[in-house]
């Protein structure tokens, strides 16, 4: 008899004390990081301070690095990714052969904001310091090429890195194929395509980039539907001379078979005074990465990408 | 009849000052002195926030050292000793034994902080006398700053809560591993907040609800660590306060609830 | 009302890591001490002598079975305050003084101030520890714990008190001390309850005694009562013995056993008296060292009941 009811007790103390953090977490919200988390910023010294744990707490801070990026992804504060770069570079520090924590960085830290933190040159420097650590990977090459591809336009300099990675042992054929193709195309959305779909592919190890891999993709498909759908604009235009006000003026007009709807299940959304197409703000894939500008050689024959 | 428990607690006190563990204080004093020399040497106007840090956070490692060295063997250096033979047959119920070994702990621990917290300041003191005054431009907060006690409070609380963690795996373990448990758990404690964030960036829905119980059943010692906004002035709100103190109360009660129904079974040898 | 009354008392441990069986160590004991009787417990060295002992003061918990002490079920803690024990081989806190030892459980007795003082100062001086009380218990001997042990269990005026093993580690001079102690709290009106696996201690101070081996009760009763303790011959040591005596007296000896130059150990039978061997002895010039009753010893009757034992785990 007693025993029960010391475990009842036992119980209700346990709940008391859950409810007790409950509500002192109500009131008092804990920052999912801050910087007392970063006491050490530097890299060095946290290798000295993690003994012989250096995975672990490579592990540790790496963690951190995605419920940072997670974080602030899905909360609806103004977003900071100054902590980013940090926390890459202690994880890496500790752990140099941590691969998905260089690419994952490189790729979130070279997406402009607010998808990332739109510092492209960080990005480098991290895929470099990867280069460094083990320059056996070819697959930081190939990031490094993409970033100057991507984000910074500068296709002479993404071939260089394309060629550079399959000059590697073991680096795969089509990065070769893919410098030439860098140089004569410059920012053609297929090479885009291309290259993504790699990253896709050679990401065997890691979900997150091969879900952004795959996100990009179906963006670029966005693109493409965008593009089909302001000819239609256009053609009603052309038809009627006025500008369409919503989308079921174009069905109306036998243009459209019905509400057009990006991969991700949401409606385009059709500015009805400049006739620009978009996705909705709602969409999975808003918002639209920017494309790579032209190269000023333009091939001959060469489509020029369109501008969104 | 519940006379008993302060008498058990006065003993243990005893116990550790005969063994020396004030002499802790010593190595903690010359710590804090020699350090606020020469990093008085070092640098100018952030000696203060240094010293502070280094205080507050001294004070808590030796705290530990202190709650688990000594709490991993209140119980179990008492059976293998077997002088536990001779208490538990006098009028005293083994429930009253174990309360009393935890306040004999706390007791001790509260001597400890009490004096460290008369040293910080003591140091402080004279430091801001050599820089010509109370408070100086350039800093966030006078040098002897009552704000610190808050911190030392919610200090204190954790030390408490790591005393009944290790009293408890004491009650039926032996020291090596009650050791290692209990700083296990401490670690775990201080990363608690991580559990919390798993929910921002995993699916699983089974993980996140694993990941949600074991926040609020482990020890949540993290948030009871204001050192860092302490010495940036930033005090810690009233409500804040008692909520974890209340939460510090509360489980530990139970942990003690959970070392008297284990020890109150136990058969010994 | 009896001071001690155990019913079927029994306790098995479970041994063995993976899957545990069941050792008895005590198998059912019925026991029954009087108020007032000085009782020993007695058995060879893992009869579970202490096992019981553990069961009553409840430092363990029996499997089946039931004990009581004047009349309460063990670990009442009213009982508690009526009781004294000592333990065998006791420690104590090895940083407290005897005198400190002696207050702190005095305090747990809810004595106070100078009432306090006046017992413990007293106790100390029956248990013969003078200025060492003084003295941290870490500089303690064996013999002098074991006063300080006594003197813990004597501290309430306690009327039922249990002794295990209080010769252990005692000199002569101390083992007669105790065996005094004992006798005087018989006086006082205290029921003694004590184990030992030494017989003559049993002999001169117990009223009624109980033998414990195997963890099985295969006795009890007043010693005298007790038929394998009887006496079954005579030990008689003689000096100035010639071997032509001896030689006509070997009939009549069941063992001679050469010691010295003319001393021997001669085991004579109970019957005849042994007076008429020693006049034949005394007149034939030899002389008397020393006569002494040749009992079974306790361990003779251990060995033989032990060997008798049925095995004693038990398979569930």
């Amino acid at each position: 008899m007693r025993n029960v009811a010391s475990a009842f007790a036992l119980i209700l103390l346990i709940g008391l004390a859950v409810l007790l953090q409950m509500a002192r977490d109500a009131r008092f919200p804990p920052a999912p990081i801050d910087e007392r988390l970063l006491y050490v910023t530097s890299g060095e010294v946290a290798k000295r301070l993690a003994l012989s744990y250096d995975a672990l707490v490579a592990d540790m801070y790496w963690i951190r690095a995605i419920q940072h990026y997670g974080g602030e992804r899905g909360s609806d504060r103004p977003k900071r990714y100054d902590l980013l770069y940090p926390l890459l570079d202690l994880t890496t520090s500790l752990d140099p052969r941590f691969t998905v924590a260089y690419r994952f960085g490189a790729i979130f830290l070279m997406e402009p904001y607010p998808g990332g933190a739109g510092r492209p040159d960080l990005a480098i420097k991290l895929l470099e310091k990867g280069i460094q650590q083990t320059p056996e990977r070819w697959e930081y090459y190939l990031d490094i090429g993409f970033v100057y591809y991507w984000r910074l336009s500068d296709y002479k300099k993404a071939a260089e890195w394309f060629q550079r990675g399959g000059d590697l042992p073991g680096g795969p054929w089509w990065l070769r194929t893919y410098a030439a193709v860098t140089l004569a195309k410059g920012g053609d959305r297929q090479s885009s395509r291309f290259l993504w779909r790699n990253i896709s592919e050679s990401a065997t190890d890691n979900d997150w980039l091969k879900q952004n891999a795959q996100l990009r993709l179906l963006q670029l498909d966005a693109l493409d539907q965008i593009d089909q759908l302001r000819a239609v604009v256009r053609e009603y235009q052309r038809r009627t001379g006025k500008m369409p006000q919503s989308w079921r003026e174009l069905v109306a007009a036998g243009l459209l078979r019905g509400e057009p709807l990006d991969s991700s299940g949401s409606p385009y959304v059709l500015d009805s005074s400049t006739g620009a197409v978009t996705v909705s703000e709602k969409s999975n894939l808003f918002p639209l990465p920017v494309e790579p500008t032209a190269t000023p050689q333009a091939a001959p024959g060469g489509k020029t990408p369109p501008v969104s | 009849m519940t006379a008993v428990v302060p008498r058990i607690a006065v003993n243990v006190f005893k116990e550790s000052v005969r063994d020396k563990v004030l002499y802790n204080l010593v190595l903690f004093a010359t710590l804090l002195i020699a350090a606020s020399y020469l990093i008085g040497q070092l640098t100018a106007g952030q000696d203060i926030k240094i010293i502070k840090d280094l205080g507050l956070a001294a004070t808590s490692i030796f705290g530990l050292f202190i709650a688990v060295f000594i709490g991993i063997g209140l119980v179990s250096k008492e059976v293998d000793r077997r002088s536990i033979y001779s208490l538990l047959t006098k009028p005293i119920r083994r429930a009253e034994f174990i309360v009393g070994k935890y306040l004999g702990l706390v007791l001790t621990l509260l001597v400890n902080v009490s004096a460290m917290t008369l040293a910080l300041y003591a140091v402080l003191g004279y430091m801001a006398w050599r820089a010509g005054g109370w408070m100086m431009p350039g800093w966030d907060r006078p040098a002897v700053d009552p704000l610190l006690l808050e911190a030392i409070a919610l200090i204190f609380c954790q030390l408490m809560i790591v005393t009944a963690v290790a009293l408890f795996f004491s009650t039926f373990s032996t020291p090596m591993l009650s050791a290692a448990l209990t700083f296990g758990l401490y670690v775990v404690g201080q990363f608690n907040a991580d559990l919390r964030n798993f929910e921002n960036v995993i699916d699983s829905k089974p993980a996140i609800y694993l990941a949600r119980a074991l926040y609020y059943l482990l020890p949540n010692l993290a948030p009871l660590d204001q050192k860092a906004a302490v010495v940036h002035g930033q005090g810690v709100p009233l409500m804040y306060m008692l909520l974890s103190v209340a939460y510090t109360v509360v489980y530990i009660a139970a942990l003690l609830l959970g070392a008297v129904l284990i020890f109150s079974r136990r058969d010994f040898k | 009302m009896l001071a001690i009354r155990t019913e079927d008392l029994t306790k098995d441990f479970a041994v063995g890591f993976w899957r545990p069986r069941p050792y008895r160590v005590l198998d059912k004991l019925n026991l029954e001490v009087g108020q007032g009787d000085v009782f020993g417990f007695l058995g060879p060295n893992g009869a579970g002598k202490t096992t019981t002992l553990k069961l009553l003061m409840q430092l363990l918990f029996p499997t089946s079975g039931r004990a009581e002490i004047l009349g309460r079920p063990v670990g009442d803690i009213e009982v508690k305050r009526r009781m004294g024990y000592l333990p065998e081989s006791p420690y104590f806190y090895d940083y407290l003084t005897a005198e400190e030892l002696l207050g702190y459980f005095a305090g747990l007795f809810g004595y106070r101030g100078q009432e306090r003082d006046s017992r413990v100062s007293r106790l100390l001086d029956e248990v013969g520890i003078g200025n060492e009380r003084r003295l941290q218990l870490r500089r303690f001997s064996k013999g002098m714990l074991q006063r300080v042990g006594i003197a813990q269990a004597l501290i309430n005026d306690p009327e039922v008190v249990f002794f295990d093993e209080p010769m252990s580690g005692l000199d002569p001079l101390g083992r007669r001390e105790v065996r005094n102690l004992i006798l005087a709290l018989r006086d006082r009106g205290a029921t003694v309850f004590f184990s030992s696996h030494v017989l003559s201690d049993a002999e001169t101070l117990c009223s009624r005694v109980a033998i414990l081996a195997g963890g099985r009760l295969v006795a009890s009763g007043a010693i005298a009562d007790i038929h394998a303790f009887q006496v079954h011959g005579w030990e008689l040591v003689v000096s100035n013995l010639s071997p032509l005596l001896l030689e006509t007296l070997m009939p009549r000896v069941t063992r001679a056993t050469p010691i010295s130059d003319g001393r021997y150990s001669l085991d004579l039978p109970l019957d005849p008296p042994p007076e008429r061997v020693l006049d034949e002895l005394i007149n034939g010039g030899a002389r008397l060292v020393s006569l002494n009753p040749m009992r079974r010893t306790l361990e003779d009757f251990f060995v033989e009941r032990v060997t008798h034992e049925p095995n004693r785990r038990v398979d569930i």
